[in-house]
This record gives structure tokens, C-alpha cells and sequence, in this order.
């Protein structure tokens, strides 16, 4: 079922970036779509539940998110006196699957300053790099009631 | 007057997009270690990237530019996360540790993987 | 021209300007390092500045098909860096040769 969902939007963003938006050309792009995925079926995961509109709020929070983050960082590098207490902390998970875990971390590498570094092998843990580690326990707290809190709505 | 604003629009990202990308390659510089470089480059990279292909959208006479760019952008979103993850874990395992001026180091202290080295 | 048109074509010249100062700074941190990880990095930075100048082309000509020469782009730059970060996994057992900074490679 999963797979039939992946061709689609393969097909959907052919369309976009070939900008002819026709039927053979879709017909092409079904085509391929089903190719590539027939190409990596051994590699295929379980299919998580999706609730639209949390997931459309997670992007919407997720946009605005790095565009902060940018603009935090920008700020910091022309500031002139660069004071950086940067350090790598330890992140207990509650997500569990691969994919919740793959979101989670791509999520929190384009928020303000923090960068996601490793994850342990029973993953359980992720290692977050972050540019002020001064208070550990706040950035903790930041991640759980923001993005995993989030993706749990949207995927459960 | 819907070219007036669309070029203005246009030069506008342009500039912006270009100063991100500019206080990323100062970030490169500046910063003291891989890790904290990796967040200019990362975040302020991505940003001024997709700010200026935004930009294209609003140039006057561009047809069936704005599904392009949409995927453009969307793949540029997709992808910076997993480079920088990936470059990050790299240097890690190859043995780059953060900058003396780090107050933290929670994967060389509770990570099996890394106690042994 | 008209003053808009004009004022399309003067930002996309100062952006010219900004980006090349940027590949300058970035070429001095490819050149300097002081590990693999670090030029890695400079270089996947390089591309986004790659994609600026094509942007900033794409706008003052007017040509927008260079938008599509801007995605692939992006998309050669992410397999590049996959790929180096890859190799640098891969060559972990070698990593004491590229020993640039001591103070930023402890062993």
C-alpha cells in the first residue's frame, strides 16, 4: 500500500520538476516511479499512520523553526565577540520506530543551534550537538515538548 | 504594476539570500570547531540557497518556474539535514573531537562505541 | 529600461559582488582545513554558493530553465558529500595521517 503512495508522489514531483504538466507525461512518471520502487523493494518499511493537518502543522512549525534558527545564527557570526559554550549532549528518545527516530533528527539538525550528531546502537539515545550548551536540561526540555511531541501526533 | 513589484520582490530575495550565504562561509571561518561550523553551514546555507531559487518565482516572464523551484526547495530541505548528519557522525568516528571550549561531550562519556578509543 | 528592471539588475550585481566574497572565505577554509571533515564541509558549502551565482544569473538574464541547472546541482553536492562522508567512515583506520590541528584532533 505503501509503495502505491511513494509512486504517486515520485510521479507528483516529476510533474513539477518537468513542468509539463500532461497526461503522458504522468503516465511517464507512474512509470518510472513504479521502477525505481521496484528497484529498492527489498529496502521498503512499515507504513506509519499519517494525520494530515498534524503533519501540515509540524511542516508549518518546522519552516518557521529554521528560519530562526537561521537568523540566530547569522546574528552570531557577525556579532563581533563570539561567546560559544558548544557541547554535545545525550537525548533520551521516546519515538521509536526508524522513521519517527530519522524525523526527529533531521527535525532537530535545522533548529536553532542544535545538530544531531549520532544515535546509539538499542536507539534509545541521540546525541545532539549544541552551539549553547549552557543549560542542558531547558535544550532537553525544548526537543520533547516541541518536535517529538509533534511527530507523535502526526504519525501515531 | 505587477512587474514593478515582482522585479523589486525578485532583487530583494536576491540580496537576502546572498547575505545568508555570506554570514555562512563567515560562519565557516569564524567558528572554532567542525560541529559549531556545521550549524552555519547547515542552517544559514539552506536558507539562503532556497531564498534565492525562491527568488526566480517572482522574475517577470518566468512560466512554470514555481513547480520547479517548489521541488528545488523541498529537496534542498530534505537533503541538508542528512549531509550534515551524516559529514558529522563521520567526523566523529575519524577522531575530530569538539573544541577545547566545549562544556560538553555526553557521546565520549556515555557512548559505548567511543569509550574503548 | 524601466526602474524596476533596473533595480533587478543592481541587486543581482551586489549579489554577485556578496557571492564571490563568500567563495573567497570559503576557498580559505578548503585551503586551510585543518581535517578532511573540515574541507568536506567547505566544499558542500561551495555548492550552495554554485547555486546562488546560477540563481543570480537565472534572474538578470531572465533564462529561469537555469533554475533546473541549480537543482541538479544541489542534488551532485548532496551525493558528494554522502559519498566523502562515506569514505571518511570507511577510512577511520588512517585518520591519525590527516592530523592538521592537534588541539582540534584528539585521539
Amino acid at each position: 500500500m505503501m509503495r502505491y503512495g511513494i509512486v504517486l508522489i515520485l510521479a507528483v514531483v516529476w510533474l513539477a520538476v518537468s513542468a509539463s504538466y500532461t497526461v503522458p507525461n504522468l503516465v511517464l512518471g507512474l512509470i518510472v516511479g513504479a521502477l525505481v520502487t521496484f528497484l529498492v523493494r527489498e529496502q521498503s518499511g512499515e507504513a506509519p499512520k499519517v494525520r494530515p493537518f498534524a503533519v501540515v502543522s509540524l511542516f508549518i512549525l518546522f519552516v518557521k523553526e529554521l528560519l530562526l534558527s537561521a537568523w540566530k545564527v547569522a546574528k552570531l557570526v557577525v556579532s563581533p565577540k563570539m561567546n560559544l559554550r558548544p557541547g554535545i549532549f545525550a537525548y533520551p528518545l521516546k519515538v521509536e520506530t526508524d522513521f519517527e527516530i530519522t524525523l526527529l533528527a533531521n527535525l532537530i539538525t535545522l533548529t536553532p543551534g542544535t545538530l544531531s550528531v549520532d544515535v546509539s546502537d538499542d536507539r534509545r539515545t541521540l546525541f545532539v550537538h549544541a552551539i549553547d550548551c549552557a543549560d542542558i536540561d531547558a535544550a532537553r526540555r525544548d526537543i520533547e515538548t516541541g518536535f517529538e511531541r509533534k511527530i507523535m501526533e502526526a504519525f501515531r | 504594476m505587477i512587474d514593478i513589484l515582482q522585479n523589486i520582490t525578485a532583487g530583494l530575495l536576491l540580496l537576502g539570500g546572498a547575505a545568508f550565504i555570506l554570514t555562512a562561509t563567515l560562519g565557516l571561518v569564524r567558528l572554532p570547531d567542525l560541529y559549531t561550523r556545521m550549524h552555519a553551514a547547515s542552517k544559514a546555507g539552506t536558507v539562503g540557497s532556497c531564498v534565492m531559487l525562491i527568488a526566480l518565482v517572482f522574475v517577470p516572464g518566468a512560466d512554470g518556474v514555481a513547480g520547479r523551484v517548489a521541488a528545488g526547495v523541498l529537496f534542498f530541505l530534505l537533503t541538508a539535514p542528512v549531509s550534515a548528519h551524516l559529514l558529522a557522525k563521520a567526523a566523529y568516528v575519524s577522531g575530530v573531537r569538539p573544541s577545547a571550549s566545549s562544556v560538553a561531550d555526553e557521546l565520549k562519556t556515555t557512548s559505548a562505541r567511543y569509550k574503548a578509543k | 529600461m524601466s526602474f524596476d528592471a533596473l533595480f533587478l539588475q543592481i541587486c543581482g550585481a551586489i549579489a554577485l559582488v556578496i557571492l564571490s566574497l563568500s567563495f573567497l572565505i570559503v576557498a580559505f577554509r578548503v585551503i586551510v582545513g585543518p581535517t578532511l571533515p573540515d574541507r568536506v564541509l567547505a566544499l558542500d558549502t561551495m555548492t550552495v554558493v554554485a547555486i546562488g551565482f546560477i540563481a543570480v544569473a537565472a534572474a538578470m538574464t531572465g533564462l529561469v530553465v537555469y533554475a533546473d541547472i541549480a537543482i541538479a546541482l544541489g542534488l551532485v553536492g548532496f551525493l558528494a558529500t554522502v559519498a566523502f562522508s562515506r569514505f571518511i567512515i570507511a577510512s577511520r583506520g588512517n585518520a591519525d595521517r590527516d592530523v592538521g590541528n592537534e588541539e582540534h584532533v584528539r585521539k
